[in-house]
């Protein structure tokens, strides 16, 4: 090996020979942090059982009733438990509702929770400060309702979007009207995060503030509120539905709104829809019309059974099949009169998946 | 030019080439794990908030099928449990010579449906189209064999009722959740058109149910050295293209596509020989073509599991049609390397991907032969030389241990300190032979692309332990 030691190697093969050094370090580091981290997994997995061993009976028995849990001592809370604790407390707290909300809180005063989860609100991380906003939920600090309130607006996603649900735990009635007007604006909250938020906040809550935020939204606004629109009390969507569906033109509002027609209201203007310019309405007006139509509706259904789109065709045709008032007799007469090659093969599949070919 | 400014000529060459792609790899490694770190962060959390709603997207799961008799009851028995609210699943058997349709019909009650066939991308005729009677979401298509996957998976295409399209391979080994993983960039970012998962080696893993039982290192050298070859591709190269929008491959073992803007691509392209790079190049230039916002993202999770080559002949068959595959899509997508507003595919991915993974082997197999030829000349400092074999040996192995390092941050799927040990073992032992071996197959690959060569298609030996796993569980 002498003749690496050499002095006279040009610049290039002595980068080189530099090259080699750092890459065997980096090389070397690498090594020693994945053998460091596969350790750390393999303690950390057994310190998280030892809590588990020593937690889960105390989170089932608090949950089940606070009067045993009184007089018992609870296990010692490690320094390396602290996170574990509060992800667990917060666990066992989504799941349940009634009194043994309150048997966990008491729990959680017991093992000193409110003051961790203070101390890490202050952390720079953001997944502590994320545990810390879901915990301060749960426990319904309202003395924090102010601090949550701020970060609303942050600009991590998973960090505004839970101390909006921490907001509706600590003031539903509050956090409501504020949340539903941002949902609009915040199109990176996950969806079903806020259909997890709103189904928190119940919809004798939500309906209100949902009427008004589709009301004032511009289409693409009121199109992406009608996804959650669902939630709402159903007189006041039925009522919101039949407003949209005379007044927009928005073929996307429309196409939103259509999906919620549940009863029979609105139904004229749902049968002229299934002439709209967009495809995706008359789709949608022709599907509706198969649960509320009525026998002047079936020449308008029929007339879409040669639409030059797929899904037009074979949801008047399915809309057709299920028309109570058209019977088996009905229905093949309906076929043998039809002369597009589409329309008899829609009907075709349509009767086969009724059970009807 | 004299022959000593020819060789000095050749040495710059290979000295440019050599810290082009080390530095474009080093850079991949730094983004990719940058990427994960920020990507489990949050996927935490997804997790512990995700539950199924009616605002899950519906997905139609294609499964092409062409004589998988063996195995694809289980296939489809494990594809219909998979953890996921809505979904669809087609299987297309592609005018199969054994008994695959048989086989289908009578373990899932299949009867002979009146479908309105829509064909909305091209492929061979459909001879029929089936449903269970069992199972509300199974259909299987019977056509006309067109000789690709592609043609098959088109023709699922067109059968499929929602939004999302995801083409699996029938003899993929899905994970449970993996719809629910790759389904996350489409409920984050309404733009995305594709996700891409990480494909990870099945050979040595216990399959059972057609579920993975038990995760395992084969013992066969050549699926070993492929199993780290797949963490690089898939953990730093993949991932490391996604944040800067600049994917160009989404595995054909598993993909999830916006299906309208798969129609509007026109679906696969059945003479294509990778048919999957060549999809993901043109859904790229038909998005910039009509100016659209677009995201075609890589989510690191394991989401499917397949076969590797374990003998030479095979390898060698899989690694000459990938490099064939990659001169073709480039070539049928060129209007993307010339667009000026092709943004990082144009700028950054196609480049690399030229210089480096479709010529590279031109210049990996003449520097072999430049070494070679010096060497016999008496031309070679061989104190030099070797300082930059053991360069190149070292970048290898540091970005093998790189890959190795962020599959232990991540996901840990080789819990075992013998599982590490023998991964580092081939991150070492890949460098001496393997990837020389590998160079030159890909030169193959290559001079077959530019010669126009037409691909013909081999079947390929099933690893014991898949297969084998698999018809015990038939037979029971």
């Amino acid at each position: 090996m002498e003749w690496l030691l050499r002095s006279d190697f040009d610049t290039l093969t002595t980068i080189a020979l530099w090259s080699i050094a750092a890459v065997l370090a980096t090389t070397v580091i690498l090594f020693v942090y994945t053998v460091g981290l596969r350790v750390a997994t393999i303690s950390e997995g057994q310190r998280r059982r030892q809590f588990l061993n020593r937690w889960r009976d105390v989170f089932a028995m608090s949950m089940l009733g606070w009067a045993s849990m009184k007089h018992r001592a609870i296990p010692r809370i490690r320094r390396s438990d602290r996170i574990d604790l509060l992800e667990e407390w917060n666990r066992a707290r989504s799941m349940v509702d009634g009194a043994a909300v309150d048997h966990l809180i008491e729990l959680a005063k017991r093992a000193g929770i409110p003051e961790l989860a203070l101390r890490l609100f202050e952390s720079r991380r953001i997944q502590s400060r994320i545990l810390a906003v879901q915990t301060i939920g749960h426990l319904r600090l309202a003395a924090q309702r102010d601090a949550i309130l701020e970060l609303l607006d942050h600009d991590n996603t998973a960090l505004s979007i839970t101390a909006a649900s921490a907001l509706i735990d600590i003031d539903p009635d509050f956090g409501i009207e504020l949340i539903v007007p941002m949902i609009n604006p915040r199109r990176d909250w996950p969806k079903t995060r806020v259909s997890v938020l709103l189904r928190q906040a119940g919809s004798a809550r939500i309906s209100e503030p949902m009427y008004r935020a589709i009301r004032v939204e511009d289409d693409p606004g009121k199109t992406y509120l009608l996804q959650f629109a669902r939630l709402m009390e159903s007189e006041i969507l039925d009522a919101l539905v039949v407003d949209l569906l005379r007044e927009s033109a928005d073929p996307g509002v429309l196409n939103a709104a259509l999906k919620l027609v549940s009863g029979f209201a609105g139904v004229p203007r749902i049968a002229a829809l299934t002439q709209h310019d967009a495809w995706f309405v008359r789709m949608q007006a022709a599907k509706v019309l198969g649960r509320v139509g009525q026998k002047e509706h079936l020449s308008l259904l029929e007339s879409l059974l040669d639409d030059r789109e797929w899904w037009v065709r074979y949801r008047a045709a399915q809309a057709i099949t299920a028309l109570p008032f058209v019977g088996p007799n009905d229905l093949r007469k309906l076929q043998s009169r039809q002369k597009d090659r589409y329309a008899v093969d829609i009907l075709q599949q349509s009767f086969a998946e009724a059970g009807l070919a | 030019m004299t022959l000593q400014e020819f060789v000095l000529a050749g040495q710059w060459i290979f000295l440019a080439y050599f810290v082009g792609i080390n530095l474009g790899y080093l850079l991949q490694n730094v983004v990719a794990a940058h990427g994960i770190r920020r990507y489990l962060q949050t996927a935490e959390q997804y997790e512990a908030e995700n539950v199924f709603s009616a605002l899950d997207i519906p997905i139609s799961v294609v499964v092409p099928a062409y004589n998988e008799s063996a195995s694809i009851i289980q296939s489809v028995r494990a594809m219909l449990q998979l953890e996921y609210p809505q979904y669809e699943l087609i299987v297309v058997n592609d005018g199969s010579s054994d008994d695959t349709l048989e086989k289908l019909i009578d373990a899932f009650d299949m009867r002979e449906f009146p479908e309105a066939y829509r064909a909305r991308v091209e492929c061979a005729p459909v001879q029929g189209v089936y449903r269970s009677t069992r199972i509300s979401n199974l259909r299987v298509v019977d056509k006309e064999n067109g000789g690709s996957k592609a043609d098959a998976a088109n023709a699922g295409i067109n059968m499929c009722r929602y939004p999302l399209v995801c083409v699996v391979d029938a003899d993929s080994v899905l994970q449970p959740d993996s719809l629910r993983r790759v389904v996350r960039p489409f409920l984050e970012d309404p733009t995305t058109v594709a996700v891409g998962g990480t494909v990870r080696i099945a050979n040595g893993c216990t399959v059972k149910q057609g579920f993975l039982e038990k995760i395992g290192l084969p013992s066969n050298f050549l699926a070993l050295v492929q199993v780290v070859e797949y963490l690089r591709a898939f953990l730093f190269g993949r991932m490391g293209w996604s944040p800067i929008n600049g994917l160009l491959i989404i595995s054909g073992a598993f993909g999830l596509f916006h299906k309208e803007t798969l129609v509007e691509a026109g679906g696969y392209n059945p003479k294509a020989v990778g048919e999957d790079m060549e999809l993901v190049l043109r859904l790229h230039r038909l998005m910039k073509a009509k100016q659209r916002p677009y995201r075609i993202t890589f989510v690191p999770d394991p989401v499917c599991w397949t076969d590797a080559p374990e003998n030479l002949r095979d390898l060698k068959g899989q690694r000459v049609r990938w490099q064939h595959g990659l001169g073709q899509a480039l070539m049928l997508n060129k209007s993307l390397i010339t667009n000026p507003r092709g943004g990082a595919v144009t700028w950054v991915a196609i480049p690399f991907y030229m210089i480096f993974e479709l010529f590279g082997p031109i210049i990996e197999v003449a520097g072999y032969v430049f070494i070679i030829l010096c060497g016999i000349m008496g031309w070679l400092a061989w104190p030099e030389a070797l300082i930059f074999l053991g360069l190149a040996i070292g970048l290898g192995v540091m970005l093998s241990t790189s890959a190795i390092m962020l599959e232990e941050l991540s996901f840990h799927m080789y819990p075992r300190f013998k599982q590490l040990a023998l991964l580092y073992f081939i991150a070492i032992v890949e460098n001496f032979g393997f990837r020389q071996l590998t160079a030159i197959w890909r030169f193959q690959g290559l001079v077959r692309w530019l010669r126009g060569t037409e691909h013909k298609w081999e079947a390929i030996t099933r690893s014991a332990s898949l297969a084998e796993t698999r018809q015990i569980q038939l037979k029971k």
